[in-house]
């Protein structure tokens, strides 16, 4: 029936289970079945959504509840384990190792440069995350995640915490709880399920990545609240998100990026990677191989196409020069249509009996008759040309054989 | 210093749940408001269910879980034979020891 309880009853719930968790595991079951329903009665009391605050107003701390449960039911007083200091010793050197080795080599992933180098490090760095993590929740032999902080070095490092946060004010505090904690759950989880993707070569999916990873990440956050030995995966992996969140917002604020965020275009036009999109100029996602532009007769022109930004569109010439052996310099030309290689069903031979290449820029279509737009505002129809369409026009350059651009071709 | 019931209600709690289950077994919610009901609202939450707990392990209380129509099951408690043993010989004691206070209050009135 737990499972049943959501929110902050839960939360209220695995609280009360951790301050008795030195019951006998049966007595354990048995009491929290009692508390769950307990919880869930106030909770319908309360209202639909019980807030934390409005669950200790009414029962008091989890703790003040589990000691009061304890007194009345006459269990004895809690243990205070005094005498596993080596297994909590253990599972904090365990966490210690999770969140250093793990985070480093994580981070070198995300900002390092070069796809193959990012998955191998990613990999390296996400195992020796998990192991250690494992083996410091394994080392507490089932007990609470608490007695680390019974350790030396696990109390002072609390204490220290605890004056840190002491530091802020309480109002602060509370916002930072109930604004910064899901926005940092979401933010942490975004990034992470993109990177994750990005990383281990799937560009595609970044964005179902960073909305399941968001999801994940506010799963498993409420999952820590309940259980405290989610923290040994949860700290390394807060403390790589901690870098990496703020490392992408500033590369797509200052579009300066380095390693997986400048992937996706660092890899175009390199064959090395099968995640490349198409080269060349697309139109809806399909290829175009050439322009052929026609003046308002329907007359072919001669045309240098831009861009918006005044860069050049180029595309790869396709003449006769490029199939010979030697490929001019410039394979690149903005200068349309691009002459292509005529197909000659009767090749002029040379000398040798080699057919000899012949460039043409004639369409190898007939262009359709132009359409009766008028190219400047004119209110008055019966004024309106109507480009009469020659279909059958002649193109005025007739096809030079072997004629090559006379002008550079882009610059 | 003035009374508090909460202080009281300590040593009697046994004996009020006993007596709120004698006649209808109740599940640990039931138990609470009946002891409200009957005006003892100043009984803690946990410390009824903490009784409960404590009854049934001393043998008193007969538990079994009940299907709710509006959610999850519910854990039942009602006296046994042990149970209302107890809770006859605890009425005796509670009714002498009311008594001599009675009487005792009464002395120092008059």
């Amino acid at each position: 029936m737990n499972s049943t309880l959501t929110g902050a009853v839960a939360t209220y719930l695995a609280q009360v289970r951790a301050e008795l968790s030195d019951l006998p595991p049966g007595e354990l079951e048995e009491v929290l079945d009692d508390v769950a329903g307990h919880l869930t009665e106030v909770a319908a009391e309360l209202g639909q959504a019980p807030t934390a605050t409005g669950l200790q107003e009414r029962l008091g701390t989890p703790s003040q509840y589990a000691d009061e449960l304890r007194r009345a039911a006459g269990y004895p007083p809690p243990r205070r384990v005094p005498a596993d200091n080596k297994a909590a010793g253990l599972a904090l050197r365990w966490g210690l190792i999770a969140s250093t080795v793990g985070p480093f080599f994580l981070v070198i992933a995300l900002l390092g440069r070069g796809r193959d180098v990012s998955a191998f490090f990613g990999l390296v760095g996400l195992t020796a995350l998990v192991v250690s993590a494992h083996l410091g929740v394994k080392a507490l032999r089932g007990q609470s995640p608490r007695i680390v902080l019974d350790t030396p070095r696990g109390a002072s490092t609390a204490a220290a915490i605890r004056e840190s946060i002491d530091q802020i004010p309480p109002n602060v505090r509370r916002e930072l709880v109930t604004i910064g904690q899901p926005v940092w759950w979401v933010a942490r989880g975004a990034v992470g399920g993109a990177s994750f993707f990005a990383v281990f070569g799937a560009n595609a999916v970044t964005v179902v990545g960073a909305l399941a990873g968001a999801a994940v990440s506010i799963w498993i956050g409420r999952r820590t609240q309940q259980d405290a030995r989610w923290l040994w995966y949860v700290v390394p992996l807060n403390l790589v998100a901690a870098i990496i969140v703020p490392a992408w917002l500033a590369a797509s604020f200052v579009g300066g990026p380095s390693g997986i965020f400048n992937n996706y275009t660092a890899s175009r036009g390199s064959s090395s990677s099968s995640y490349n999109p198409p080269s060349g100029l697309l139109l809806d996602g399909v290829s175009v191989s050439n322009i052929y532009p026609f003046d308002e007769q329907g007359r072919p022109v001669h045309v240098r196409l831009y861009n918006q930004d005044g860069q050049p569109i180029n595309l790869e010439r396709q003449d006769c020069a490029m199939q010979s052996g030697n490929p001019p310099q410039n394979e690149l030309s903005n200068y349309f249509p691009l002459v292509t290689v005529q197909d000659d069903p009767n090749p002029t031979v040379d000398a040798d009996g080699v057919a000899i290449c012949k460039d043409t820029d004639k369409a190898p279509f007939v262009p359709p008759p132009a359409p009766a737009t008028p190219t400047t505002p004119s209110p008055t129809p019966a004024n309106s040309v109507t480009p009469t369409p020659h279909p059958s026009a002649k193109p005025s350059a007739t096809p030079k054989p072997g004629a090559t651009l006379t002008v550079p071709p882009t610059r | 210093m003035a009374m508090d019931t909460s202080q009281l209600l300590k040593g009697v709690l046994d004996l009020a749940v006993l007596a709120v289950l004698r006649d209808t077994d109740g599940y640990g919610y039931d138990v609470l408001r009946r002891l409200r009901a009957a005006g003892l609202e100043d009984v803690a939450d946990a410390s009824v269910y903490g009784t409960l707990r404590r009854l049934f392990a001393a043998g008193a209380l007969t538990s079994y879980v009940q299907p709710s129509e509006e959610g999850p099951h519910r854990k039942y408690y009602g006296l046994n034979k042990t149970g209302l043993d107890l809770l006859a010989q605890s009425t005796k004691t509670w009714n002498h020891f009311a008594d001599t206070m009675s009487v005792l209050l009464q002395e120092e009135a008059a």
